[in-house]
């Protein structure tokens, strides 16, 4: 009998047909969107092996609730909110392992960086793209991951302020400070990087 | 400029504002060199950071990747029929959690000893188990969902 | 003579009543019994509690044949129990959490979890001499507990 393939079929159709009970349906969706839904997972977790096990525990678990997509949103869109929760509550139970995160204690002081002038200079002028990612990169790695947070579900995610605090279970309010901090502390950690060079 | 005026301006740039507020701020931007600045300077950012958004590739092979969440998944599937007929394997049911909500009985159920001590408390999700066999070892599990899902 | 005769059968008679009564009271109560063991379970390499020691082998396979991944289970407390027939066993694991067990009938038992006095499960399972039924949860900073009932005799 010949394989069933499903590479030219539409994400519509494939999510309907996984709703029935097709498995070989949901591994073309798996294949199409595995990348994306890991470099989330990843971008959250900053670690490779915890990204994929996530990203594998969000696929399973998007299967288990797979009768519940009823096309409100793209299927990617949907299949992201579920890895970004289980990135949430791993992340969560790490930070209760650990000491609070000064990132956090220091930008409810007030923040040094509120004070800081406007970096005048374009901190990215000049750098290549794969130069200025690396950057970002290594700057994102210094936030905490409540700052790393509000900012891939910001500019990422295209979330608005009142869904990112329904996300995160904070206030409005928390997650404008946390966002103003974060960027804030990206502008000065690549200018200082760029100092650096 | 204190801590409001830096968030709306913020609040401005991502588009968060009401209209009346919008135009103030624009206006306040207009006259205001500081602002000016800061308000810059976050665009950059942001547009810097959206930029890069970072394209990363799963580090496993498609069908490694897939294996695992083939297993997950199939355990879920409906058990196959049991060895040993008995009145009672129509009890033993495969139950796939199902309902993003659950009600959650909030029960603490394991206290270990103390002394360099886990004190362990956990919730049970009432009605989210799910049930696993091995019939060559005649073990049965029953996996009951915490937390609650989201 | 025929006294002593008469007597010997009387004697030879009462005891053989006595033995089968004896045997119809081991019939009607036939006990089942069972091991149950609360477990935690850990990617660590120790327990926090000195007192808790690893799981015997034979319980450490059959929590792998059922798919679980975590690298230790600690063995926190083991209780024996015998459940009369067509009765019930309660089997106290720890402070805050306990079991019940009773045979409904033929190898078919009612398996109760409880955590502080309130009904979290409750499991009918067909379980025969040698088989084990597994209650497992997540426990925090991804653990689990485990209680593993094994039915011995």
């Amino acid at each position: 009998m010949a394989e069933k393939d499903y590479s030219s079929a539409e994400d519509t159709a494939l999510v309907r047909l996984a709703q029935k009970g097709d498995t070989s349906a949901f591994e073309e969706l798996v294949f199409r969107h595995r990348d994306k839904i890991y470099a989330r997972a990843y971008s959250m977790m900053r670690n490779e092996e915890e990204a994929v096990d996530l990203s594998q525990e969000a696929w399973v678990k998007g299967w288990q609730r797979l009768h519940q997509f009823q096309g409100e949103s793209s299927f990617t869109t949907w299949m992201t909110r579920i890895v970004i929760n289980l990135c949430l509550d791993q992340l969560r139970k790490q930070k209760r392992q650990r000491a609070e995160s000064i990132e956090l204690l220091d930008e409810e002081a007030g923040g040094v960086e509120r004070q800081m002038p406007a970096v005048t200079v374009n901190p990215t002028e000049r750098l290549e793209r794969g130069e200025l990612r690396q950057r970002i990169d290594k700057a994102m790695s210094q936030l905490s991951y409540e700052h790393r947070t509000v900012l891939i579900l910001h500019e990422f995610e295209e979330m608005e302020y009142k869904e990112i605090a329904k996300t995160m279970d904070c206030s409005i309010g928390t997650v404008m400070s946390r966002l103003f901090y974060a960027r804030r502390k990206l502008a000065a950690l690549l200018a200082d990087l760029r100092g650096a060079d | 400029m204190n801590d409001e005026q830096q968030l709306k301006l913020q609040a401005f740039l991502d588009g968060e504002l009401p209209e009346a507020e919008t135009r103030e701020i624009s206006a306040w931007v207009a006259r205001d060199a500081e602002a000016t600045a800061l308000l810059k300077e976050l665009r950059q950012t942001r547009q810097a950071f959206k930029s890069t958004e970072a394209n990363v590739q799963l580090p496993e092979s498609r069908e490694f990747y897939w294996s695992k969440i083939q297993r997950e998944i199939e355990r879920d599937l409906p058990a196959a029929p049991p060895q040993r007929p008995s009145l009672f394997h129509r009890f033993r049911r495969v139950l796939v959690p199902v309902g993003a909500f659950a009600v959650l009985v909030v029960i603490s159920i394991l206290t270990f000893p103390r002394g360099n001590g886990i004190d362990s408390e956990m919730a049970v999700a009432d009605s989210e188990a799910f049930t696993y066999q091995d019939y060559d070892s005649g073990t049965t599990l029953v996996w009951v969902s915490y937390p609650a899902e989201r | 003579m025929r006294f002593r005769i008469g007597s010997s059968v009387s004697l030879l008679a009462a005891v053989a009543s006595l033995l089968l009564v004896l045997s119809a009271a081991a019939a009607q109560a036939r006990d089942f019994k069972f091991e149950a063991q609360l477990i935690w379970a850990t990617m660590s390499e120790s327990s926090p509690d000195p007192q808790h020691k690893p799981v015997d082998e034979k319980t450490r396979e059959r929590l792998a044949k059922v798919n679980l991944k975590w690298k230790n289970y600690f063995l926190v407390r083991k209780v024996d129990a015998s459940v009369p027939e067509k009765g019930a066993k309660e089997v106290v694991l720890s402070d805050k959490c306990k079991i019940s067990i009773r045979q409904v009938d033929e190898e078919n038992f009612e398996v109760s979890l409880f955590g502080q006095g309130k009904s979290v499960l409750k499991r009918m399972q067909n379980i025969s001499k040698g088989e084990m039924l597994v209650l497992g949860g997540n426990a925090p900073d991804s653990t689990s507990w485990f209680v593993a009932v094994r039915r011995t005799e």
